[in-house]
């Protein structure tokens, strides 16, 4: 448990001491304050013309869907980049660099080393997100908001880029070329919302409801609207545990390889 | 303390190393020689429980390296080829890492970091980030790395490679002090090295151990050998006319150019007599003639090198 910790917390420091993890809390902020505004604006026109528009679903009118969900929907597009450049230093890096040397000839287990870089990487994009929800915290000085729901929302963006961090770890730990675990990391984040795809060209009922139990745009979208329920945290959980795993298994295997 | 049986590695289906065995007491000093690819590193890399042996076993302090590999790295410090060093930490942040990783108590730390950079000299960079210092000092860094926990065994790969002469000599001297508290297995193929600071060698080609003795039990191994270098001031580049009928030499060979030659010559001292009387003679002019000593190298030579071409040299 001591190592975890120890492995966690050189991690956690070595990703905010970096300038490449700042350049990108950068990068991040300035793409939404470009579209944050004009969202924001678009919602209060939206607002003051409702009376002469017709046909304008109902939920367009509630801030939580015509704004913070807008801009979840660009954060998760970011997040899909953005954890592969965090995690392809994990393992990838450390093996070119021969430093994983340091590590399997130390008294740790490989659960350890996977756990403590596994959550140094979740601090680091929980640093990413907190930027984002800055947003809509700043917007409660002009509009009264509904804050459990958001929490919520952006807890459910979270849990998935906690599933890309696990995917994505998985995917550092199988080369020891970053570029290659960036690129195997970004088609692991994409195609996993393709998985779901299934649902709608199954004929089956059961197989169609299999699909849309595995499908990660079914689980998060009850957390995005503000229902949190338990199947959808097994389900995500047991997608983190999976991948986590998996490179432990990989991992371990360089011992008796 | 350390104890090797019948280890073998395979890499598909080319084997590394072949059924290596010996055993290492408490507090001794080895010296792991071998040509390049003779299976040093992977035999250094099985006993840390870096990766695992295809047969055979390997034990430190009695725990079985596969079978108990937590217990085994708590006691061992290792230098791999490349110090395994981040670049992008500290000097002193680094050291205190690896002895957290090491699990050495939080009372002990301060006192083991403070230890290690003092001898290895890292006292002036230890506030800089490993990534800005040259190879050398990455180098000592990665020797500070291997004794921050002050593990009961060093296992150490190369460790003088890109240090200046100085810090090779200050090196040695560390390993020197070590001797008798750490059991050091020590991979090189710079023999002086090996002649200054262990007291026992092994050495390893293609995989199996050729030699495995005390350094002067090696040297005497060709007891009443020796060799003999002549400069002349003439050219002659045929010695074989004049010194054929003297039994006792075993082989000629030309120097760099026809004025010098090395003869390896059976016998004491009086065959000195006989080469130099014909020499004179002959008129060729003897500037030099001076015996020099077997040493490890050519212990070394013969050992690896020669298996392959037969005894040449």
């Amino acid at each position: 448990m001591n190592s975890t910790i120890t492995i966690f917390k050189k991690e956690l420091k070595s990703f905010y001491l970096s300038p490449t993890f700042w350049t990108i809390c950068f990068l991040i902020s300035a793409v939404f304050s470009w579209v944050y505004p004009i969202q924001l604006n678009l919602f209060a026109q939206l607002l003051t013309n409702y009376v002469m528009q017709q046909g304008v679903p109902q939920n367009q009118l509630n801030i939580h869907y015509g704004v913070f969900l807008r801009q979840l929907s660009y954060l998760n597009l970011i997040l899909i980049f953005v954890v592969p450049a965090i995690t392809m230093k994990l393992f990838a890096e450390e093996k070119k660099m021969r430093t994983f040397d340091l590590l399997l000839t130390s008294p740790v287990t490989s659960l350890q080393i996977v756990l403590g870089k596994y959550f140094a990487a979740l601090g680091a994009i929980g640093g990413l997100v907190f930027i984002a929800l800055l947003y809509p915290i700043s917007t409660a000085a002009l509009a009264k908001i509904n804050w459990i729901p958001l929490l919520i929302a952006f807890f459910g963006i979270f849990l998935v880029a906690c599933v890309y961090v696990a995917m994505d770890l998985f995917a550092s730990s199988l080369t020891d070329s970053s570029i290659t675990s960036y690129v195997a990391s970004v088609i692991f984040n994409v195609s996993i919302w393709f998985v779901g795809i299934g649902s709608e060209v199954m004929d089956g009922e059961v197989s169609r409801k299999i699909f849309e139990h595995i499908s990660l745009s079914t689980h998060l979208s009850s957390l995005v609207e503000g229902t949190v329920r338990t199947n959808g945290l097994i389900f995500f959980l047991s997608l983190i545990v999976l991948f986590c795993f998996l490179a432990e298994r990989v991992v371990e295997s360089s011992r008796w390889r | 303390m350390i104890e090797v049986k019948n280890l073998t590695k395979d890499y598909g289906q080319r084997r590394a190393i072949d059924q290596l065995n010996f055993t290492i007491k408490k507090g001794e000093v080895i010296g792991f020689l071998g040509p390049n690819g003779a299976g040093k590193s992977t035999t250094m890399k099985i006993i840390t429980g870096f990766m695992a042996p295809s047969h055979g076993t390997a034990s430190i302090a009695g725990f079985d390296v596969f079978e108990n590999p937590l217990e085994v790295k708590k006691r061992i410090g290792y230098l791999p080829e490349t110090p395994p060093v981040y670049g992008d930490m500290y000097v002193r942040d680094y050291l205190r890492y690896v002895a957290e990783l090491k699990q050495v108590s939080k009372d002990r730390r301060e006192k083991l970091i403070n230890n290690a950079i003092e001898k290895t000299n890292l006292g002036e960079v230890q506030k800089r980030l490993i990534q800005a210092l040259s190879k050398g000092f990455k180098q000592r860094v990665g020797i500070a790395q291997a004794l921050v926990s002050d593990p009961e065994v060093l296992i150490l790969d190369e460790p003088t490679v890109g240090l200046d002469p100085k810090q090779v000599a200050e090196i040695r001297d560390l390993i020197l002090s070590l001797r008798g508290h750490h059991t050091i297995i020590l991979s090189t193929h710079i023999l002086p090295e090996v002649e200054a600071t262990c007291q026992k060698v092994i050495i390893i080609n293609k995989g199996r151990i050729v030699a495995e003795d005390s350094i002067d039990a090696l040297s005497m191994m060709d007891k009443g050998q020796s060799r003999l270098f002549v400069r002349l001031r003439k050219e002659t580049p045929n010695m074989n006319s004049l010194l054929s009928d003297i039994p006792e030499i075993q082989k000629m060979q030309m120097g760099t150019t026809s004025r010098e030659w090395n003869f390896e010559v059976q016998g004491g001292d009086e065959v000195l007599d006989s080469i130099s009387a014909r020499i004179v003679e002959s008129g060729l002019g003897l500037v030099e003639l001076r015996p020099t000593r077997v040493d490890l190298e050519d212990v070394f030579l013969k050992l690896t090198y020669g298996q392959q071409e037969g005894v040449q040299g």
